[in-house]
């Protein structure tokens, strides 16, 4: 390959790699699942949900109650909390970005953002 | 040699502005930027991609965040400064209302007559008495019931306009002791006034997901691949079909979605308007695809209201409404209107379930 020619090849190689960098970092995500907990908004835990080893447990308190987490590798859910109507306990575990985990009465949201879903949105 | 080296360096810098000019095109097409908040006694997610015309997406956001705590202030039966409020409220006196609220409940009315009142706008006395508002849930007495079943009949509300000041005045009319619940119509207009400000704003691709019952997705997808929307599996926890589809509103209805149990019986929040009890009509949860999110709340409501049988004639006597269905009964069998043939699909798992297509 002539030099020009090596030239032309390293300027397409990086636009690309620059590109690929932009949009990753323009949708704030990785490819690997990463569980985002927020409290009316505000973040209080993101979990590399990848790099868990052990399953683990942990307890979010605040004013409105408390709700106990439960991590293991790739899936995050609410295993107890005290909200009158259990929805997010309910839910289950989650694994992809699909549908958030939401107790509504706590404001709590768990949502795991990165790693791809198979699906846009959920009707239900 | 000088006349090669200049084409050579021209074909360079073509290259140069070629990829720059896929990574201008690339980023500004998939840029993605979404938007979390509760309202309306959910959670919403707002994804829009790219930007608008004149705006960018975080402003053309905020204006929709805007636009959603603006109409729930209007709409929310639990606001006493709003318009169903202080309708509510007025013992049956004449109540000023906004405009979006005249026209919201116009439509919502003649929904409420197409389906024979399987839909009623004013079934908030018995969704109150259940504990639905409040979460302090009971089971009313049957004379109770009765006498909250009377007071539900929407051809008792009046929507009226007149004139002040060269202004068009709108009033809502409602007997006293009924009251007005806008919450099976409220987040599908809403889906709808939003999707009409982003095609105004310029915005091609967009999903707005008003907490799963009602989603709308203003065109398709950046890389012009229509929507998956996932459907849940009212028996369980999983997706057991997924509806492709772009610039189309979904609405479901289910009773899996807000209930209370006791002793042994499961009560939810879809109320029959002939009796003021949950809606036992052997669907366990409705989907319905429209253009119009309006439609899809609305109808979703109605049809499960309905059961399978009076809901497939609906959709058989009013194509008008432009909607498709997907019924799921109690035992897990799937129904689903001709329209919805190539858009569905089930997933991984439930391949074996038996589908059957309504013409």
């Amino acid at each position: 390959m002539s030099r020009n020619g090596k030239i032309i090849l390293l300027v397409l190689l990086a636009a690309a790699g620059l590109s690929v960098a932009a949009v990753a970092a323009r949708r704030g995500e990785t490819d690997h699942p990463v569980a985002r907990i927020t409290w009316d908004g505000e973040v209080v835990e993101e979990i590399e949900l990848d790099r868990v080893g052990r399953g683990y447990s942990f307890t979010l308190e605040s004013q409105e109650g408390s709700n106990t987490i439960s991590v293991e590798k790739g899936r995050i859910r609410v295993a107890q909390a005290d909200c009158p109507d259990q929805v997010c306990v309910d839910q289950g575990w989650i694994a992809d970005g699909t549908v958030p985990i939401v107790c509504l009465p706590h404001k709590l949201v768990i949502e795991i953002v990165g790693g791809g879903s198979a699906f846009d949105a959920a009707a239900g | 040699m000088a006349r090669r080296m200049g084409a050579r360096g021209g074909t360079l810098a073509l290259c140069l502005a070629l990829a720059l000019s896929l990574l201008g095109g690339c980023a500004r097409q998939e840029e993605k930027s979404q938007r979390q908040l509760f309202a309306m006694d959910t959670v919403m997610t707002l994804t829009l991609y790219g930007e608008g015309d004149t705006r960018g997406a975080e402003e053309i956001l905020d204006g929709s965040v805007q636009q959603i705590q603006w109409l729930e202030d209007f709409w929310s039966a639990v606001r006493p400064e709003g318009d169903v409020a202080r309708v509510n409220a007025a013992g049956g006196a004449e109540t000023e209302v906004a405009a979006p609220t005249a026209s919201l409940l116009r439509q919502s009315l003649e929904l409420c007559a197409v389906t024979g009142g399987a839909l009623d706008i004013t079934a908030y006395p018995a969704v109150k008495a259940w504990g639905f508002i409040d979460q302090e849930y009971r089971v009313p007495s049957q004379a109770e019931l009765a006498e909250l079943a009377g007071r539900i009949d929407y051809r008792q509300v009046s929507v009226d306009e007149g004139t002040r000041d060269g202004e068009t005045v709108y009033t809502v009319t409602l007997p006293a002791g009924m009251e007005l619940d806008l919450g099976a119509v409220a987040k599908g207009r809403t889906a709808d006034l939003l999707a009409e400000s982003l095609a105004a704003d310029g915005v091609s691709s967009a999903l707005l997901d008003l907490g799963q019952s009602t989603i709308r997705a203003v065109g398709e997808k950046p890389d012009g691949s229509p929507w998956r929307i996932a459907v849940q599996d009212p028996a369980g926890t999983g997706y057991l079909g997924v509806l492709e589809l772009a610039d189309l509103a979904v609405g479901t209805s289910g009773g899996y979605q807000r209930y209370f149990e006791q002793d042994g019986v499961t009560y939810w929040h879809i109320l029959d308007p002939d009796t003021a009890a949950p809606a036992r009509s052997g669907l366990a949860a409705v989907t319905v695809v429209s253009p119009s999110a309006l439609t899809c709340d609305a109808l979703s409501t109605a049809l499960f209201v309905l059961g399978l049988e009076e809901g497939v004639q609906l959709w058989r006597d009013h194509p008008e409404l432009e909607f498709q269905a997907l019924f799921i009964t109690d035992e897990g069998e799937l129904y689903l209107t001709q329209g919805l043939e190539d858009a569905f699909s089930l997933t991984e798992g439930y391949e074996d379930r038996e589908v059957t297509v309504l013409s």
